[in-house]
């Protein structure tokens, strides 16, 4: 009983230990998002479908924020065309500025502000040119999500059917599989990230990207197999059976290909493979919660096995549709 | 020890053996591959002149000539310029200026860049040759083409290449403009839609709701969500006869942009899209005509 | 298993219809519900997967007797992805058009469990000549699979037949859309399965009479 307990302590330490280093990454990325390019201006965010809102370290005058001629705005891809300003609104404590424009800001792409001459308490603050966006991790919050659910690998985009209907029989077997399968595809495609970026495409050998992917593939399957053998050797035996069957599975190769081809970065790459992962494990575990119900369900017989699983899985497809073209943030 | 060297040696020569086989066929599919991109985007451009051009004098594919002209950002340590790579009109034959015009759509100079016209489609060539030009503290960044169509040295259309963000992913299309900016049509080229919901947005009934309409009604196009009328449906499908044509497009002139079912949010990404891109387009072309003449 | 005793065309009929891949072995289901939404795309993923599959049997077959048995898989592995590529650049190429319809999927053959499975099972003991009428009959057989399903889908959610208006209208859009691959599947599974019982019961009421 206080070994049961001494154990159960140490792995919620431990549990904390993980949480703290999440909510490091987290607040490090905030504060990332946030900054702004002057030292006067403390913050520049969209508010509203036309809004944008700047807030000052200081008071401004209001003479200077009157002058329509002192803003501009436009969208970083474009810094020829501006967009109308309908009016600047100066809150009463003088600190933040709201800029409304006549037509929609769309919040996907990144805006510029130019702030000419700041005014405050009579003396010049010099001119700032803000970059305004959306916060950073909302976007790979997005793309995590986006990987996970609103574009399931299995419902949506119907890759991986092969392992998916091969492994979604037990409800232990599913999550084995998921468990496994989520630590290899974030391996494998963190490493073909690297060798896409820094060894095919300066060598222009693009068109050999199959090959390496699905030798990175074995390499990494291969690769937890002798560390698992070697360092949990119970977690092994759990798990080693599914570690062949990964390669099977087309979503380890295509992620490293969707990688390539929408030229993401490190963070976002991370965050696809995430969430290419755990969309599989959530798949898996809610077909296999269904089919365990179905062994006692009286089935016609032709359709005892894949095809009622078949059906199944359709019905969960027809459901995930329904979150398509959601977007957070 | 003997094995693993068997073992390494033969993985190394199938790899090599493989590798060759890629190698090869890429060199040899590389050229074609071009080409055959080339001709697609030509069809299509045709394609979506052929109403304009069919009723012309005279006319030949082969009069027709397609001038590219690339828009290039080109940022100093703290100016932002564009940069516009045209065809010089001089009498040294044929080759290529580089216009920067700052952001009020002033000209600031002109350069003359080494590159011929055959080259001109490369983008890495563009680059080499815009670098050459540029100081060694402005960095050119490309931003789009746009195509100028002309018949017997006289502006007929413009063509646009562009991509906005759909419903799913990007949505890549190319629209046709007259030299009024009257739209011309509106081809898809390529996107990630669902099938049979937003993937509609290629078809005829669709596109075609764009045909005709005049550059004061786009700036203020909407999307509608009313169902399309069976008269029209036929008419944009070209399912009526010449002399209904006629009457029925005056008709619906000024209609919006009816929403695909099922697919609003495609259907005003496009038409949203679209206007935005033409907006820019109209912006920058006469700006770019002001200070080239 | 030794090497076959079947004649080539028992291996070609056991590819297309009684080891059909997408039906009976339920391998290579991917594009089965991807893009099986038109009988065109069926043909075109056809082609390319039976070209993959005959090179890489052939290929095997005539390298069976150099390949290490520690490294068997590796080199399967390297000759599909090789022969992927190749297929890939040249579709990539030539018909852009159709490249563009079958998207990511033409580089997915590389995963297809069939073509590993079709090179361990047979090509790595077989000659030549049956090992590519081994990959033509699963070749087929994947091509008739996937034009059935096409088929279907193309008929019942748009009305057309490889892009020709046969009904005037849309029966049920619903197949159509990318989960109905999941219903069509399924039920040409309980086909399959069906006949299949029908079959064997009338062999066995023959057997008793």
């Amino acid at each position: 009983m206080t070994r049961a307990f001494v154990h159960k302590t140490h792995s919620s330490a431990q549990v904390n230990h993980y949480l703290r280093i999440v909510i490091f990454f987290i607040s490090l990325l905030l504060f990332c998002g946030c900054r702004t390019d002057h030292r006067f201006v403390k913050k520049a965010v969209f508010k509203d479908s036309h809004e944008i809102a700047i807030t000052f370290a200081g008071p401004v005058d209001e003479a200077w924020a009157e002058n329509m001629a002192n803003f501009s705005v436009y969208e970083k891809p474009d810094p020829d065309i501006l967009s109308d300003i309908r009016s600047v609104v100066l809150s009463p404590d003088r600190m933040t500025l709201t800029i409304h424009a006549k037509e929609p800001i769309s919040q996907e792409i990144s805006h510029k502000v130019v702030l000419k001459e700041i005014i405050s308490g009579g003396v010049s603050q010099g001119t700032a040119y803000l970059t305004v966006k959306k916060l950073y991790i909302g976007h790979l919050f997005s793309i995590l999500m986006g990987a996970m659910i609103i574009q399931n690998f299995v419902f949506s985009k119907y890759l991986g059917l092969c392992v998916f209907f091969g492994t979604s029989r037990k409800k232990s077997t599913a999550v084995g599989m998921g468990i496994t399968f989520t630590i290899v595809i974030i391996a494998a495609s963190l490493m073909s990230w690297f060798f896409y970026q820094f060894v095919l495409k300066p060598f222009r050998l693009d068109y050999l990207q199959l090959v390496v992917f699905i030798g990175l593939v074995s390499l990494t399957v291969q690769g937890v197999d002798t560390i698992l053998r070697k360092v949990n050797p119970a977690l092994f035996k759990a798990f080693g059976v599914y570690l062949v069957l990964v390669i099977a599975n087309c979503i380890v190769i295509a992620v490293p290909l969707i990688l390539a081809d929408n030229e993401y970065n490190l963070w976002e790459s991370l965050m696809l493979a995430t969430g290419a992962g755990l969309g599989f494990l959530i798949a898996l575990f809610l077909m296999s919660c269904v089919r365990e119900r179905l062994e006692f369900a009286n089935i016609p017989e032709s359709y005892r096995g894949l095809p009622i699983a078949f059906i199944v899985a359709g019905l969960f497809a027809l459901a995930f549709m329904g979150f398509s073209g959601m977007s957070l943030f | 020890m003997k094995e693993i060297i068997r073992i390494t040696v033969a993985l190394t020569i199938s790899c090599l053996v493989a590798g060759t086989v890629m190698g090869g066929v890429f060199i040899l599919t590389a050229k074609a591959k071009k080409h055959n991109e080339h001709l697609n985007m030509q069809q299509t451009m045709l394609g979506l002149l052929e109403s304009e051009i069919r009723g012309k004098p005279g006319f030949s594919t082969e009069e027709l000539d397609f001038c590219n002209i690339y828009r290039y950002i080109i940022e100093d340590k703290n100016k932002t310029y564009l940069g516009y790579v045209v065809p010089a009109e001089q009498d040294t034959g044929s080759g290529y200026e580089l216009l920067l015009i700052d952001l009020e759509g002033r000209l600031i100079t002109r350069h003359r860049l080494d590159l011929l016209s055959e080259r001109a489609m490369e983008e890495q060539d563009r680059a080499a040759a815009i670098a050459n030009v540029l100081g060694s503290h402005e960095h050119a960044r490309y931003a789009e083409t746009m195509i100028i169509a002309k018949l017997n040295d006289q502006r007929i259309a413009y063509l646009l290449p562009g991509k906005f963000p759909g419903f799913k992913t990007f949505i890549h299309v190319m629209a046709a403009l007259d030299s009024d900016f009257n739209l011309l049509g509106l081809e898809i080229m390529s996107h990630e839609e669902d099938p049979g919901l937003g993937g509609e947005i290629e078809r005829e009934y669709f596109k075609n709701q764009f045909k005709g309409k005049s550059f004061e009604k786009l700036r203020l196009l909407e999307v509608i969500k009313e169902p399309l009328p069976e008269e029209y449906r036929r008419y944009l499908e070209r399912e009526v006869s010449q002399k209904d044509m006629a009457r029925i497009g005056k008709e619906y002139q000024d209609e919006d942009i009816h929403a695909i079912t099922g697919a609003t949010i495609s259907s005003s990404c496009v038409t949203n899209g679209l206007k935005r891109m033409v907006k820019k387009f109209v912006y920058r072309i006469k700006i770019l005509d002001r200070v080239s003449l | 298993m030794p090497a076959t005793t079947k004649t080539n065309r028992q291996l070609f009929v056991n590819g297309l219809l009684n080891e059909n891949p997408i039906f009976r072995l339920a391998l290579s289901m991917c594009p089965a519900v991807g893009i099986s939404t038109t009988v065109m795309n069926g043909i075109l993923l056809g082609i390319a997967v039976l070209f993959v599959q005959v090179f890489s049997s052939c290929t095997i077959s005539l390298i069976k007797n150099y390949i290490h048995p520690r490294i068997r898989i590796p080199t399967y592995t390297l000759t599909i992805a090789t022969w992927v590529t190749v297929i890939d650049l040249v579709l990539a190429a030539y018909m852009p058009v159709a490249y563009k319809a079958m998207g990511i999927f033409v580089r997915l053959i590389v995963a297809f469990a069939i073509i590993t499975m079709r090179l361990e099972v047979f090509a790595c003991k077989n000659d030549l000549w049956p090992s590519f009428w081994d990959g033509m009959g699963m070749g087929f057989g994947f091509m008739f699979g996937m034009v059935v399903l096409g088929a279907i889908r193309e008929i019942l959610g748009m009305g057309t037949l490889l892009g020709y208006d046969i009904l005037g209208f849309r029966p049920i859009l619903f197949f159509v859309l990318p989960a109905a691959g999941f219903f069509t599947v399924g039920f040409m599974m309980a086909i399959f399965n069906y006949v299949e019982t029908l079959y064997s019961r009338r062999r066995k009421e023959n057997n008793i009479v």
